[in-house]
């Protein structure tokens, strides 16, 4: 729920350095607005972010990114993108999903992430989280994903394995409630934990 | 959400540690097919298994799949066959042990507990069928396991019992000579046996136990060894408080796969999930090893001054860890030390540095006890009741599990290595010091009286 009527979907990205989010916080505060969302990421020494923002008073996209731009920019490659939210959520499936892992090592190729992906969007599983990274060759690829749960695991999985076999990756695809049980204190259940 | 760090910790602990549950265990009771017509009694102790525990390989399959875990055995435990007996002779004993031995194989699984006997203040006649049969029956079926409790805090050491079982364990030998005595690795004998355990040879189900539970055993020493190394290799100032720490938070994490595992097994079998076991248990893969924890935690040579120590550190670890990740704790719920099925402590055998009586004194600290031992053929029945005796006083006085497992390999002696295959592994025949010294002792018989801490209320 949004604190104020106009909301906002702001995107910044930056050469990574202190200071970002409180720059953005500011330009938001300055317009007697307020932060109802936000998730940031720094890769390869980028940051990114994404925040869901509403104002009390309607203000142009590009005025409130120009805001948020004078805030931030000083001498940093900065950008950022605004658009009115449209309150999106996630279309809701037919039928529920249940939480899997996929993960795959090997030696990097180009084409790997795009096999992977396309042979989970031809299953209509979303891929709700994902991590990549090349370090001396190896590429270590992680996505937490949501099966439709008319699907049999050990199909899934021998299809992913073989593709593994074709690339050289070891692939596993394993339920995320193993994650959980290690290295959480909340409760797993049979259906994957409450999120 | 899950964070990627947490998602890569488990993936190494899984794939490269070898992360693994040792057992799912499937305990039944079978008191319900007691007849007194053996073929009948025999039938219906088939019709249980089978209706029971038919699907218990293939669900244990398809949720080892889902996370990606392997299950490395799957067994049943039945109540004792001691109960089922009574009234039977020894005919019965192998008839009854064949059709555990058949329908544990139709079912795939590789070991049925529970040729039992409880002896600790006396021999019942169903009791006596179980353990005079044992020769015939270890030596006649592959996957039948069997145990004698012959002692308990509330009632203290049977020495009668302890004195026949010391013959009967070399007859065992003498049945199986041409597996070195291997029949004796299926026989436990015990102090306050756990009523839920889910390890062989000594699983069985307890009076006051549910008609059927899924028990499991984790397995792990591979794992608390990798995360020792890892943490002492990025900190060179580490105290012993430190890796307690460690191998605290590697058992939690450990007993959680076991837990999820277990009840999920239980839950799609259509059974009460039991206990989780929370013990270390070895196998003789390099590095699997709880010899091998103890080096990493500064012990040369195994069996040198402060493995005991050590050991008592390891297991307490554990147990906390394991205590936080289950309310559901049960079984042996401890370090092992089985030597033939430990590398590293096969090793310490075979160089001299581990002996029996540095064993025994580690097992006052830890679970289970004299395990998996090989000792010469030619040892005096009353020696090996003497051990057996020793090691029921360490239980009995400290209100714990105790066990042993001693292999008499027929024509071997000390120093001989034998080699059992698979996850019994292989060892040096351990020399018996004083051998034939205790005759005298263990001829008195009757019973030691249980100690005064029995007397609580």
């Amino acid at each position: 729920m949004n604190r104020f009527e106009h909301v906002y979907v702001l995107n910044v990205m930056s050469d990574d350095h202190p200071g970002i989010v409180a720059a953005v916080s500011n330009a938001i505060e300055s317009l007697g607005g307020n932060i109802d969302a936000c998730s940031q990421t720094v890769l390869g020494g980028y940051f990114t972010l994404i925040m869901i923002c509403s104002v009390p008073e309607s203000i142009d996209p590009d005025a409130l990114a120009g805001r948020v731009l004078e805030a931030g920019a000083g001498g940093f490659d900065f950008r950022v993108m605004v658009r009115p939210s449209r309150g999106l959520r996630r279309p809701v499936t037919q039928e529920s999903c249940d939480r899997f892992v996929i993960s795959a090592f090997g030696k990097d190729q180009p084409g790997v992430v795009r096999r992977f992906s396309q042979y989970l969007a031809g299953k209509d599983i979303n891929i709700v989280d994902l991590y990549g990274d090349r370090k001396d060759d190896e590429f270590v690829l992680v996505g937490q994903l949501e099966v439709p749960q008319h699907w049999d695991i050990r199909m899934l999985q021998t299809d992913l394995e073989q593709m593994g076999l074709d690339l050289g990756f070891t692939v596993k695809l394993q339920h995320e409630n193993v994650f959980v049980a290690t290295n959480q204190l909340r409760l797993t259940t049979a259906m994957g934990p409450a999120n | 959400m899950l964070r990627t760090d947490e998602i890569l910790s488990t993936i190494h602990m899984l794939h490269a540690e070898h992360l693994d549950v040792r057992t799912v265990t499937l305990a039944l009771n079978v008191e319900d097919c007691a007849a007194p017509n053996v073929e009948h009694l025999c039938r219906k102790l088939r019709q249980k298994l089978i209706s029971r525990a038919s699907r218990l390989v293939e669900i244990c399959d398809r949720v080892a799949a889902k996370y990606g875990i392997p299950i490395i055995n799957k067994r049943l435990a039945i109540t004792p066959a001691s109960t089922l007996l009574a009234g039977h002779g020894r005919g019965a004993a192998l008839q009854v042990a064949k059709t555990l031995d058949d329908a544990a194989a139709e079912c795939r699984v590789d070991f049925v507990g529970g040729f039992t006997a409880l002896v600790h203040k006396g021999i019942a006649a169903g009791d006596d069928v179980v353990i005079q049969s044992l020769p015939e029956v270890l030596a006649n079926t592959h996957r039948v396991c069997a145990s004698i409790n012959v002692a308990s805090r509330k009632a203290g050491i049977n020495m009668d019992a302890i004195q026949t079982v010391g013959h009967v364990i070399l007859k065992i030998a003498a049945a199986t000579a041409a597996q070195q005595g291997f029949g004796c690795a299926k026989l436990v004998v015990f102090a306050n046996i756990p009523e839920d355990n889910p390890f062989m040879a000594g699983a069985y189900v307890g009076a006051g136990e549910p008609e059927a539970t899924i028990n499991i055993g984790v397995s792990g020493p591979g794992v608390v060894s990798s995360a020792l190394r890892r943490r002492l290799a990025l900190d060179n100032k580490l105290t012993l408080g430190d890796l307690a720490e460690e191998i605290k938070i590697t058992s939690f994490r450990v007993t959680r796969v076991g837990e999820l595992i277990g009840r999920e097994v239980a839950k799609e079998l259509g059974v009460a999930f039991g206990i989780v076991d929370l013990s270390l248990a070895p196998t003789p893969t390099v590095g699997d090893s709880v010899g091998e924890i103890l080096k990493m935690l500064g012990i040369a040579q195994i069996g040198a001054p402060g493995s005991t120590a050590a050991l008592a550190m390891l297991n307490d670890a554990v147990k906390k860890g394991g205590l936080f990740a289950s309310s559901s704790v049960g079984g042996l719920s401890g370090a092992f030390i089985p030597v033939s099925e430990d590398a590293a402590l096969s090793e310490a055998v075979a160089k001299g540095h581990l002996v029996l009586e540095k064993l025994e004194a580690m097992t006052s600290v830890c679970s289970v006890g004299l395990d998996m031992i090989a000792i010469p053929g030619d040892t005096p029945a009353e020696t090996i009741s003497a051990i057996i005796a020793d090691e029921m006083a360490i239980g009995v006085v400290n209100d714990k599990t105790t066990a042993v497992r001693l292999i008499p390999v027929p024509g071997a002696k000390a120093g001989d290595m034998v080699n059992f295959g698979g996850l019994f592994g292989s060892t040096p025949v351990m020399e018996v010091r004083n051998s034939g010294a205790s005759t005298a002792f263990v001829r008195f018989g009757g019973r030691i009286p249980a100690p005064m801490q029995s007397l609580k209320n």
